[in-house]
């Protein structure tokens, strides 16, 4: 209801905006009109009569005086309120007399031609602009006064009788008044479109204020939801940081254990003062420190490339020949690798060095299961976006695993870091890309890797 | 303050519209205000160098050759005229004594001569304005087959203005029947001879 009224009242707003800006604009064309009209009085006063005569002698005709001065004074007072106060009631009635004013004026000047008298229905015509109804009122009067008084004193300049009946000048008012039925009508059926046209944009604006209430409630929404999940992202980070603080102190301590039991073992042989050059004990030990060292060491270097985001040097990069340089990488094996990525293939833009680090760690993963052969192909380019896959025929992955290969630290091998997948997956996602696995017990496991099309795609060719 | 203000532009309105009411007005006053009527004699001057077609009825109008009012005159005679072959029409541009050679000449001499049945004529120094009795320009004179003064008067409603009027009205309503009032009407256009000029001509 509040609601409904709101509409009513900017409806009635607009409209008389509208109206306003109406009323000014046709105050500046009559003002404009009324500087022409008096130009042209005082034209056609010089052109057709602008001398008296008294035999030989000429003087300046009156009709020149009355086009500077009266017709200056018709015109004056409206172009000084169309000035002074545009869209104002009196300024549009001023406006209307002095329109009429000049018709009577324009038919002296032009000495009663008939077509002048068509003047006063274009006038009438003209103040219809204002769309205003009461504007035709003045007008008509001074048209009806005009006839009325001549009619009264000099009946025989507008009837050419001494004596024409009393309503005479009513029947020529009658043409004017037919007029204006028809002016008034059309001045009504337009202040009615302006009411609908009105109405319209008030409805408009207040479903656009609705529309931007519910876009701020919105934005609110999805402020606190982002504060949220960025708590909600520092909240698992301190638990992730936590968790590998945990894992790492883990994975540290049992080649740590190994390597402090060895070096108590030989300190406490050093301290007896004993022969050791025959221990073939202290060989054995300095091979396992040697041995656990290394281990600690990988889980670091493991650690700092999982950890390490620089930012991404993207180049032409292509996939066959990156393939066969991460072959090339692996340790020493006994399973048969296929580069199956078409020569040909499209040369996407990648950052080398870390999808090089996929192919290597994505390879190894499924050589150390043992296959027959590890299948790596490639496709893609144009519009579609790039498929990665590494496949083998070994054991494939327990079901309860593959949900948690991608994590930093998780394994289930005997020797491992746990960080190889979780290294491939932060670079996959760096790249705007995803990884998924697809797996089978006994029948082998498929790892795919899907970047997103775009960068600058070149031709094997070109990239050489 | 705003109030004021309306007031102001109020009373400004009235005695702006009060100022071209009574400019009206005078314009009004000035525009039907008549010249001297004529003095015509009742029968055509035999002195008079403007000869009359015997067994015709003869109009004569008496007009200054720069009188913009007459322009309104001459367009009364030629609706007057249109299709009329019943009348001889004269016009007579008075030439005033000192004015340089086909001073006469001009708008309204070719827009008399282009009239059907009308002759344009040269008065000159006005000696049959004077024989007439004429003195305003558009004075118009109508006599009889016989020589007898039908009408005298103007033939515009006001000053330079065309349109139905008494003149004209009356004009043709002796011509066609034979009966009208015969009483003249005003005559609206410029003096033919100044005071001194008609003097010195009489």
């Amino acid at each position: 209801m509040a609601s409904a009224r709101t509409v009513d009242e900017r409806a009635h707003e607009l409209l008389i905006e509208h109206q306003q800006t109406l009323y000014r604009q046709t105050d500046r064309l009559f003002a404009g009109l009324m500087l022409a009209q008096f130009a042209f009085g005082i034209g056609i006063a010089l052109l057709f009569s602008p001398a008296a005569w008294e035999g030989k002698v000429s003087t300046i005709n009156m009709h020149v005086y009355v086009a500077l001065f009266l017709g200056g004074l018709i015109s004056g007072l409206p172009i000084l309120l169309a000035w002074k106060r545009p869209g104002a009631p009196i300024t549009r009635y001023v406006i209307a007399i002095a329109q009429m004013s000049w018709s009577a004026l324009l038919i002296h000047l032009s000495g009663g031609r008939i077509e002048t008298h068509f003047h006063v229905f274009g006038s009438l015509a003209f103040l219809a602009f204002y769309r205003d109804w009461k504007v035709l009122v003045p007008a008509t009067i001074v048209v009806a006064a005009d006839h009325f008084i001549r009619q009264q004193f000099w009946p025989e300049s507008v009837f050419g009788i001494l004596n024409p009946e009393w309503w005479r000048f009513l029947e020529h008012a009658f043409w004017v008044v037919f007029e204006d039925i028809v002016l008034v009508m059309a001045c009504l059926v337009g202040v009615r479109e302006m009411e609908n046209v009105s109405r319209s944009r008030a409805e408009v604006e207040a479903l656009s204020d609705s529309e931007k209430e519910k876009s701020k409630a919105l934005n609110a929404a999805l402020v606190e939801l982002k504060a949220t999940q960025e708590a909600q992202v520092r909240t698992e980070k301190l638990a992730a940081v936590g968790q590998l603080a945990a894992s790492v102190s883990h994975e540290l301590r049992n080649p740590l254990a190994a390597v402090r039991n060895a070096n108590t073992y030989i300190t406490r042989r050093f301290k007896d003062g004993k022969e050791i050059s025959g221990d073939a004990k202290i060989g054995q030990f300095l091979g396992l420190i040697d041995r656990e060292v290394n281990v600690c060491t990988k889980i670091i270097s493991d650690l700092l490339d999982f950890a390490r985001e620089r930012p991404l040097m993207l180049t032409p990069c292509p996939l066959h020949a990156l393939t066969e340089e991460a072959i090339e990488l692996l340790p020493a094996h006994q399973v048969l690798i296929r580069n199956q990525i078409p020569v040909d293939l499209p040369v996407p833009s990648l950052d080398k060095d870390q999808i090089r680090q996929i192919l290597v760690n994505l390879v190894q993963n499924a050589v150390e299961a043992m296959p027959k052969q590890v299948i790596v192909d490639a496709e893609g380019g144009g519009d579609r976006s790039w498929q990665l896959i590494v496949a083998d025929d070994g054991p494939g992955i327990p079901t309860d695993a593959t949900a948690k290969i991608f994590e930093p630290l998780f394994t289930t091998k005997t020797k491992g870091t746990g960080l190889g997948l979780a290294i491939v997956s932060a670079v996959v996602k760096r790249h705007g890309g995803a990884i998924r696995v697809e797996t089978a017990v006994g029948k082998g496991t498929k790892f795919i890797v899907e970047l997103p099309p775009g960068g600058k795609q070149l031709t094997a060719t070109e990239a050489l | 303050m705003r109030i004021g203000e309306h007031v102001k532009w109020r009373v400004i309105a009235l005695v702006w519209a009060a100022t071209v009411f009574t400019g009206m007005i005078l314009l009004w006053r000035y525009k039907a205000t008549p010249g001297p009527a004529a003095d015509a004699p009742s029968m055509w001057p035999d002195a008079s160098s403007v000869k009359r077609v015997v067994g015709r009825p003869t109009l004569v109008m008496f007009a200054h050759p720069h009188c913009p009012c007459t322009r309104a005159s001459l367009a009364e005679l030629a609706t007057l005229m249109s299709g009329r072959t019943d009348l001889t029409a004269i016009v007579l541009f008075a030439k005033p004594e000192g004015t340089p050679s086909a001073w006469e000449q001009g708008e309204l001499w070719d827009k008399a001569a282009r009239i059907a049945g009308v002759t344009p004529m040269l008065d000159d120094r006005g000696v049959e304005a004077a024989r007439f009795g004429s003195k305003v320009s558009g004075q118009t004179m109508l006599y009889d087959a016989s020589g007898r003064l039908l009408f005298s008067g103007g033939i515009t409603g006001s000053r330079g203005h065309v349109g139905d009027n008494i003149g004209r009205t009356r004009i043709a309503a002796l011509l066609s029947t034979g009966h009208a009032d015969r009483n003249g009407s005003h005559v609206y256009g410029c003096a033919l001879q100044n005071p001194i000029a008609e003097a010195e001509v009489k």
